[in-house]
């Protein structure tokens, strides 16, 4: 399809559109995440869920970009992982994620509020890990041993399963 | 315009009254008709051969009837 | 099918000149491209920002979150599905999907079929939305020109139909589409019309 219009037409054509947003379309629509969580957000442990993203990403030295590349998700799904309590992740990004950081995926889901915990105890270690970590720049001892305590909590409490 | 060549179709009296009435009622011309179903046919098409099924559903009733392909 | 390129012009919003672009009837291999390592990152960018200065997440631009490599290959090959793309400055600038199979629902018109703007985004940088001045005016005018000119071309006299993000409703009624209100099949987004009457005049206007 050819089209033939004068520079002026086309010039007025972008003057009228002036600071205009234009954009069309149900996939191009991303709802509100207040929206998109029906279910009451567990959000203690989701706060968990994006500091442990965090602490995990920065311990390894990764930019979101690097994470996003190594993991296979996308970048901008992580920044509101780490950033948004109330943003409920997909399955497969959780799947992801649990495969990159080695620790259990039935426990991530569970941390990231897509399946139930039916145990208090990772409710718990998930309230204590939150309140030891700040968010800061360069990881403290501190946030390193909470960390590795809350990896330990989400590894070892899986029933072993048989392959 | 991307370059079209031309074919002569032979149709019925009945084909070609529907294919008059389908002109009026959508408001485009037979050829547009013609081309409108040749992109509906594949589509379908399309879908059907990932394994979906067409299905009409009747808004009042909800009666469903699966329309077959192939 | 090889693509067909228009000679447009944009707009440079910095030095108010304009900018000579191309407007391709194709999405092409190019153009998944500089989505995936332009529009991205700049998208990202922008994220980080307003994640930083705190803006809460309802507030954040629409359409962070679209696969384009994923919805075209979905519709490769099918003839019911058409594509446009912007070029300017050597990076793709805009995009667009269409789908031929769908009908008017305006009164005046419904039934017929028309253009449905499946999709429609304008590269992050000439977006003025995400707080930032945006490079680039017109893109966003010229995919929409080229969808009614389509729709004429195809003998569908101009209609055109889409879902509106939220943000852009003031914009297509500007331009004389009919708001035909929310739609609850479509996450409450609006839809809107464009009557083939008002897009002979939509086209012509010199």
């Amino acid at each position: 399809m050819k089209l033939e219009r004068s520079k002026d037409w086309w010039l007025n054509r972008a003057r009228r559109e002036g600071d205009a947003v234009i954009g069309a379309g149900l996939l191009a629509f991303d709802p509100a995440p207040e929206e998109r969580s029906a279910t009451a957000p567990a959000e203690d442990s989701r706060i968990a869920f994006g500091k442990f993203v965090n602490l995990m990403r920065r311990r390894r030295g990764l930019s979101m970009e690097q994470l996003a590349d190594a993991a296979e998700v996308d970048a901008s799904e992580l920044l509101v992982i780490e950033d948004d309590v109330h943003h409920r992740p997909e399955p497969r990004t959780i799947y992801r994620l649990a495969q990159t950081f080695e620790v259990s995926q039935r426990r991530l889901m569970q941390l990231a509020g897509l399946t139930a915990a039916n145990d208090v105890g990772l409710r718990q270690e998930a309230v204590r890990f939150a309140a030891r970590s700040e968010s800061v720049q360069k990881l403290t001892s501190e946030e390193s041993a909470a960390l590795e305590a809350f990896v330990a909590v989400l590894s070892e409490q899986e029933p072993k399963r048989v392959k | 315009m991307t370059a079209k060549r031309t074919m002569t179709l032979n149709l019925t009296d009945a084909e070609m009254r529907a294919l008059d009435d389908l002109s009026v009622r959508k408001d485009i011309t037979k050829t547009a008709v013609l081309r409108q179903a040749l992109r509906l046919y594949q589509t379908i098409e399309a879908r059907v051969e990932k394994g979906d099924k067409l299905l009409f559903e009747n808004d009042a009733t909800k009666e469903k009837a699966e329309l077959m392909f192939l | 099918m090889t693509t067909e390129i228009s000679v447009i012009h944009l707009l440079d919003v910095a030095t108010g000149e304009g900018v000579e672009g191309e407007l391709r009837d194709a999405i092409e291999q190019a153009q998944l491209n500089d989505w995936q390592r332009e529009w991205q990152p700049a998208l990202l960018a922008v994220l980080q920002d307003l994640a930083r200065r705190g803006v809460p997440i309802g507030q954040w631009p629409q359409s962070w979150h679209w696969d384009w490599g994923k919805k075209t290959a979905r519709v490769q090959g099918l003839l019911a599905f058409r594509g446009f793309s912007v070029v300017a400055q050597g990076v793709t600038q805009g995009l667009a999907q269409i789908d031929l199979t769908k009908a008017g629902r305006e009164p005046s018109q419904a039934g017929k079929p028309l253009v449905y703007l499946d999709y429609i985004e304008v590269a992050p940088w000439n977006r003025p939305e995400l707080g930032r001045p945006p490079r680039l005016r017109g893109v966003g005018s010229a995919l929409l020109t080229a969808a009614v000119a389509l729709s004429d071309e195809e003998g569908f006299k101009g209609r055109i139909g889409l879902h509106s993000l939220p943000q852009a409703d003031a914009f297509y009624a500007r331009i004389g589409m009919t708001d035909l209100g929310q739609d609850a099949a479509y996450q409450n987004l609006r839809y809107f019309e464009m009557t083939a009457a008002r897009a002979q005049a939509f086209l012509g206007q010199e």
